[in-house]
């Protein structure tokens, strides 16, 4: 199976979906951590036991007559570091995984809406993505899954721990449930910090979508639980989808707020910033994501129209490090991947942004003085 | 990004704090920040090494507390069969060796998992064969209870009846492999 086909596009297809939380989350996810018994973890496991974590696992996704979808099999030694990084930005496997040279491996779902890590952490990793809040999908998606491979596979399990893990922080329901949202007013405005205050004392983590040390670039935040143990899964999603559901609630009261308090100055900064995106020649990844987080205001709050979300979506993920170097068809060295960023960005927005009447368009007319 | 307080694993939470009209950031690994409620709290400490940190969560040992009970083995001393981990390499690496290692170290875990996680027990869902044996370890539980009661008003009969229900159940988990104890 060639690997080409799931690196070209930056956002797969499952990611086009708008409905009513796409202004503000950007996609949900699952992830259910699984051991097998009689086998050391991953940590200090031998490469033949390695070896046959994977081949049970492998045989018993392929042989499962219950998983109608086709997974198609990667050992990530085989793939190229640029290659490891693009899966690593569209978050289809973990940075752990892709540093692993001899034992990790992953099977990806044809639509890339299932990824199941092999030898990460833990000997398996369930992952499930839907484009929106859609919690209770994911998950059903990720226990079909589980429950096709339980049969087949010795699951490390304790009535009093339930399913054993690497690190304890995962142990009991192995359930990591996380939704990726925008909170770009909620930041400016500082009340991110409070939240995230109020959220990790019920037990949640935030943390930003570009990776370590990145934390709210973008204004993209994840927000997941942290507790997996002495919750029932219904508990655990019924925790996030309330938090989740009460900060889409704050973000859009604050933008309610903005708009009436500051709608021009909110107008000029989100413009000023397609500005950059559509005629920069150098963008920085910081620059870059502010940008795209303000117009992605500006399309939210139809200050804009004209360039659709899926656009903006895609250019979140195309703007990192790996996708630029593959756009480009060759390693860059730091300040050519600004360069090339600018390039990309302007390729990606400017035909939108002219094919329609949105520059001049409902602003001029709004605020004549 | 490695966590400012046990400088040994991945930051993977930022806190952002307003102190005196400064924004201050802090960086944090999933271990430390399930630790800390609320985060203030915590940052005039020095920063603990991993080894420390997991040793406050447990306390003193609980071998210690246990005047009078059977003498176990200090935690520290333990050895999983299996993969050879022994606590003390738990507390360095935050991990485990093998699924073994919850069965030897066992009796120290709901102490820890009580501090960073909602409780020590498992309340979720079960493999399927797990579900049915559990469902019937339920069952036995229960029926010892009604027992108990039964024996407590001088119901013999009715208690004699239990037992022999309960010892049927057990026999069943025998065959199906579950482990009755
Ligand atoms: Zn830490
Ligand atoms: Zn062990």
């Amino acid at each position: 199976m060639m690997i080409e086909p799931f690196l070209e596009s930056a956002t797969p297809v499952w990611m086009h979906v708008e409905d009513d939380y796409s202004d503000i989350v950007i996609s949900t996810r699952i992830r259910l951590a699984r051991n097998l018994d009689g086998y050391r973890f991953p940590l200090v496991f031998s490469e033949d036991e390695a070896l046959q974590v994977e081949q049970a696992v492998t045989h018993a996704i392929q042989d499962s007559s219950k998983l109608l979808e086709r997974y198609s099999y990667f050992a990530i030694k085989d793939l190229t570091p640029l290659q490891r990084q693009i899966l690593v930005e569209k978050h289809l496997i973990s940075p752990q995984l892709a540093k692993k040279e001899l034992v990790g491996s992953m099977l990806l779902s044809e639509d890339e809406s299932i990824s199941i890590m092999v030898n990460e952490e833990d000997h398996l990793r369930i992952q499930c993505m839907t484009a929106s809040f859609q919690l209770q999908k994911a998950y059903e998606q990720a226990n079909k899954i589980d429950r096709a491979l339980e049969g087949a596979l010795p699951y490390a399990f304790r009535d009093n721990f339930g399913y054993l893990t690497s690190c304890p922080t995962n142990i009991g329901t192995g359930l990591r449930a996380s939704v990726m949202m925008h909170l770009p007013v909620l930041t400016l405005t500082g009340q991110m910090n409070q939240i995230i205050n109020a959220m990790t004392r019920l037990g949640m983590t935030v943390r930003g979508i570009y990776g370590e040390g990145s934390e709210n670039l973008g204004n993209v935040y994840q927000v997941s639980n942290q507790i997996t143990l002495g919750k029932t899964e219904d508990d655990i999603l019924a925790d996030i989808q309330s938090v989740a559901e009460k900060i889409i609630q704050k973000e859009r009261q604050a933008r309610g707020k903005l708009m009436d308090k500051a709608e021009l100055a909110l107008e000029d900064r989100i413009y000023r910033a397609l500005g950059t995106l559509t005629h920069a020649r150098i963008l920085t990844s910081e620059e870059a994501a502010t940008c795209l987080s303000n117009v992605r205001l500006g399309v939210d709050l139809k200050l804009i129209d004209g360039i659709k979300a899926a656009t903006l979506n895609e250019c979140i993920v195309c703007m990192q490090p790996g996708f630029l170097q593959h756009y480009a068809g060759e390693a860059l060295p730091p300040s050519e991947r600004d360069r090339v960023r600018a390039k990309m960005l302007r390729e990606a927005l400017f035909q939108e942004t002219l094919s329609k009447p949105t520059i001049g368009g409902k602003g001029e007319d709004s605020y004549d003085v | 990004m490695i966590c400012e307080h046990c400088k040994q694993r991945n930051a993977t939470v930022t806190v952002t704090q307003v102190q005196n009209s400064q924004k201050m950031e802090h960086h944090y690994c999933d271990v430390c920040a399930s630790q800390f409620h609320p985060f203030h709290a915590e940052f005039k400490q020095e920063p603990v090494s991993i080894q420390q940190l997991l040793s406050n969560w447990f306390g003193s040992p609980t071998w210690q507390q246990k005047v009078g009970e059977k003498q176990q083995a200090p935690p520290q001393q333990q050895t999983c069969t299996y993969c050879g981990f022994t606590y003390k390499r738990f507390l360095k690496e935050g991990k485990f060796g093998c699924p073994s290692c919850y069965d030897t170290f066992a009796e120290h875990l709901p102490k820890l998992f009580n501090r960073i996680q909602a409780g020590p027990q498992h309340i979720g869902k079960m493999p399927g064969a797990h579900s049915n044996v559990y469902v019937v370890k339920k069952q036995i539980e229960d029926i010892r209870k009604r027992m108990k009661d039964a024996v407590d008003e001088e119901q013999f009969e009715e208690a004699a009846k239990l037992r022999d229900e309960a010892k049927e159940l057990e026999n069943q988990l025998q065959f199906e492999g579950g482990d009755v104890s």
